[in-house]
């Protein structure tokens, strides 16, 4: 399987029957679309290192209530396009005046996308099994173009990450996990799913990330923060070198003017 | 845009950690994020700083022009210090002139220099009542990451501690140091539930009640000081606040400013 | 200010910064150095400082500035106060009002506007110091920008400027040749070899004007190098890993296996949870999105229907594989866990 960075405009293939995701066909050849990372399996895709969520019927999301009117809750869902929860959405009746003391301004939500329409309006539901208002735990925000490297081949990373921290979570399609458990092991969680974003595009993603909460446990319950931090430390050395060239600062730029 | 709900899980979060004396990234209540300060970044500029508190980033130019003094200080140069929230700071911010927020800032920026008495304005004047020197302080942030007033502070001081008065290019003499006599330091500190919690990111000044921003001087004497939130300090706080705001002042003129 | 040069190329063909008078100035960028934009770049192009970020695409208010069919590209070209000789008023002018204008007209062509119907992608650019071709020098920023923050382009734009001094073309003009030149013709080129900018002042011949066009070329040609090698390098250690596959699944399924679990976690639910056999629409939402690339496929007209909205719907980022195989099993995903 061939994989390599491609940029904008850069040619993938002489056959248009390649043309697959992240990529468009200009006089029958294939050219992408994204900054991203080309994946030539069935048809050739770009997946892009960065992005915005854009809603698409059936997604799971977190919202957040930004406001609310007679008959709806506004939600933030992380996208260009806030999303409309009607009442008549919600798992049971509701009162015009009682929207706000059934859910608030800054709830937050596990919905579902119901419809979205040609101008973008994006209508919720919560009428379906398991969804509902979050009142307890945390919600982690991270690229949603990196949804999948959480949830792991076949499901195995959220597997994983449930069993070996004893948390809940929740994915959501935008780029929005909820994880609730007790704080030291939410603490746990969330630096695991920084490692995952900080390392998605490299192989061997879940034994990295089962070795880490292994050895994490075991510091944990010793409370020994100096060895936690020797242990990320040493992590972030692993990565070192893309570090270093990823991250230099502009004013390093700077510096080397003249 | 520009009216961002925080979640109630975020500031119940944010809340819990200050109540077991934590903060998000790490922090004890009276750390300041990593700074990363350059200066005479800005070959054009007569001064300039390019300043990284965490991640937010300002970069403040002076520029010194001949004009007149203003009537009732004849013999003194004149200072002007600009701020703007640019939009490529913040998905918050909105392109337009200065909003209240921005002008609150720079004004407490200003202050703080102009009261401290930290540039000798008698030494930036020309001809008595007809030329002096103006200071233009221009305050650019770049990308807001919370504090945006101790890095404007901050980089207005110490570009300032770079700039030359360009008297050759304007004819007016010879070029001289800008004549800095104090460093002024500002130091905010959020009031987060009752705690006093130094150099507030983001999600602390979205949760904090108020702010207090305390400007001091080499001597340890406060030259500016501003409030700032809907909510209020009683005495003991504003207080403590003070007295943390001037130890951490000093600390920061010792590693950024007097090597300058 | 400085003075008029009596020459601005020397016997040897040299110009006043030892540059012949095909060759552009050191030119160097770095992307993603905002942390709060979606995306962002900064360029030193000579004296040139720039910063430019994009943000979007995102919400557009106030609604009266929607369109319905596309996103809205806003540019906003910007010089600091202190980024010239001679301070200026911060804030909007005449000229950087023309020449934002000019600027988000160049990436029109380039960015697949009707992905993101009634949203807005803001790009801003900062000059922090100018030193000549500050329009040209903020393109070439705002193009990686626009990459990095992962916005579909049919492909990036590079932009330079070629102008006469001396009775010669040369270029990418320097702050005396820009100043005391006889003419000034900026472009931008997009990586398929069309002009999306063009402006000038000045007095040039007709064929002078040609050969200026194929100068640019080149030297947008190159700038493009660079931009590409800059993308490229940010990542690269990424060239010796292999991405392993779970990127091609059916991210909804999964995700619904997470809830399922999160579900029972949570022992009951006070509130009543409706259970509905949801009326599963197989059409899914792929109609109603428009071809995108119509003009360009004319040849391929007979593609079936279905397929060129799947491929429009691919152009998306963010709309992951999840429709193809959700179409194929639209029922059952309350068993589809793992």
């Amino acid at each position: 399987m061939e994989r390599e960075i491609v940029i904008p405009g850069q040619l993938l293939s002489e056959n248009k029957a390649d043309s697959g995701p992240g990529t468009y066909v200009k006089d029958g050849k294939v050219y992408s679309l994204l900054y991203g990372v080309k994946n030539a399996k069935n048809k050739i895709t770009v997946i892009p290192f960065s992005g915005k969520y854009i809603p698409s019927p059936r997604d799971y999301v977190i919202g957040t209530v930004i406001d609310v009117t007679p008959s709806n809750w506004i939600f933030d869902i992380g996208s260009p396009y806030d999303g409309l929860l009607h009442v008549s959405e919600y798992p049971r009746r509701v009162d015009s005046d009682k929207m706000v003391s059934t859910m608030d301004f800054g709830s937050s939500v596990l919905l579902r996308i119901k419809d979205v329409n040609s101008s973008m309006k994006v209508e919720l539901t919560m009428r379906e099994r398991g969804l509902r208002s979050l009142d307890v735990g945390r919600v982690i925000e991270v690229t949603p173009t990196k949804v999948p490297r959480i949830i792991g081949h076949g499901g195995s990373m959220v597997s994983l990450l449930k069993k070996e921290t004893n948390c809940e979570m929740f994915v959501g399609q935008n780029g929005r996990i909820w994880i609730n458990g007790k704080d030291s092991e939410m603490d746990l969680l969330t630096e695991a799913i920084e490692l995952i974003m900080k390392h998605s595009h490299t192989s061997g993603l879940t034994d990295r990330i089962s070795h880490f909460l292994n050895n994490e446990d075991d510091v944990v319950s010793e409370k020994d923060d100096a060895v936690l931090e020797k242990d990320l430390a040493e992590d972030e050395e692993d990565e070192g070198e893309i570090r270093e060239d990823t991250y230099r600062k502009v004013d390093a730029l700077l510096e080397n003017d003249d | 845009m520009g009216n961002e709900v925080m979640s109630v899980l975020k500031k119940d979060y944010i809340y819990n950690l200050m109540l077991k004396g934590k903060r998000q990234d790490g922090r004890s209540f009276d750390e300041i994020r990593n700074i990363d300060l350059r200066t005479n970044v800005i070959e054009k500029a007569e001064g300039s700083a390019w300043i990284k508190l965490g991640e937010t980033e300002i970069l403040v130019g002076v520029k010194l022009q001949v004009g007149s003094p203003f009537p009732d200080s004849a013999g003194e140069g004149v200072i002007i210090t600009s701020m703007e929230l640019n939009p490529i700071a913040s998905p918050d911010f909105e392109a337009g002139p200065p909003k209240e927020k921005a002008i609150e800032m720079a004004r407490v920026a200003d202050r703080g220099i102009r009261e401290s008495g930290a540039i000798d304005l008698s030494k930036l004047c020309i001809t008595e009542g007809e030329e002096v020197w103006i200071v233009f302080i221009d305050i650019h942030v770049l990308n807001n990451t919370g504090n945006i007033q101790d890095a404007a502070s901050l980089g207005a001081i110490a570009a300032l501690l770079t700039a030359t008065v360009p008297g050759e290019r304007e004819g007016r003499g010879e070029d001289m140091p800008m004549p800095i006599r104090d460093m002024p330091v500002a130091v905010t500190l959020a009031d987060l539930g009752g705690e006093m919690m130094v150099d507030p990111d983001l999600g602390e000044e979205t949760v904090c009640d108020s702010r207090i921003t305390i400007v001091s001087n080499q001597d340890g004497s406060i030259s500016g000081m501003q409030k700032s939130g809907d909510g209020a300090l009683t005495e003991e706080q504003l207080l403590k606040a003070v007295s943390l705001a001037c130890e951490k002042a000093s600390e920061l003129r010792e590693n950024y400013l007097l090597n300058i | 200010m400085s003075d008029k040069p009596e020459k601005f190329i020397d016997e040897n063909g040299l110009r006043l910064d030892g540059r012949r008078i095909d060759e552009i100035r050191p030119m160097k960028m770095e992307i993603g150095v905002l942390s709060r934009a979606d995306g962002s770049c900064y360029l030193e192009w000579g004296k040139n400082k720039i910063l430019a970020a994009v943000y979007g695409p995102r919400e557009l208010h106030p609604r009266r500035l929607q369109k319905a069919d596309s996103v809205l590209i806003r540019y906003r070209y910007n010089m600091a106060a202190f980024s010239v000789e001679d301070r200026i008023r911060p804030g909007p002018s005449r000229r950087s009002t023309e020449i934002s204008k000019v600027s988000r007209e160049a990436f029109e062509p380039v960015v697949l506007t009707h992905l993101y119907p009634g949203a807005v992608i803001d790009v801003f650019a900062e000059v922090l110091q100018a030193d000549a071709g500050t329009r040209t020098a903020a393109i070439n920023a705002a193009s990686m920008a626009l990459a990095d923050a992962g916005i579909p382009m049919k492909g990036l734009v590079s932009a330079c400027a070629v102008g006469k001094v001396d009775g010669q073309l040369v270029l990418d003009l320097n702050k005396a040749e820009d100043n005391f030149g006889d003419a000034d013709i900026p472009m931008a080129i997009t990586s398929e070899g069309e002009i999306s900018l063009i402006q000038m002042d000045g007095d040039v011949t007709q064929e002078e004007f040609k050969k200026a066009i194929e100068m640019c070329k080149e030297g947008c040609r190159q700038i493009l190098e660079i931009q590409k090698e800059t993308l490229k390098n940010k990542f690269t250690k990424l060239d010796e890993v292999e991405i392993p596959e779970d990127e091609e699944e059916d991210v909804s399924a999964l995700v619904e296996s997470t809830l399922t679990s999160a579900d029972e976690g949570e022992a009951c639910e006070d509130e009543e949870v409706v259970e509905e056999a949801d009326a599963e629409d197989d059409s899914e939402d792929v109609d109603d999105v428009e071809d995108v690339e119509d003009d360009e496929e004319a040849e391929d007209e007979d593609d079936v229907p279905e397929e060129k909205a799947d491929e429009v719907v691919e152009a998306d980022p963010s709309f992951e594989d999840v429709e193809e195989e959700e179409d194929e099993n639209p029922e059952d995903d309350e068993e589809e866990t793992v």
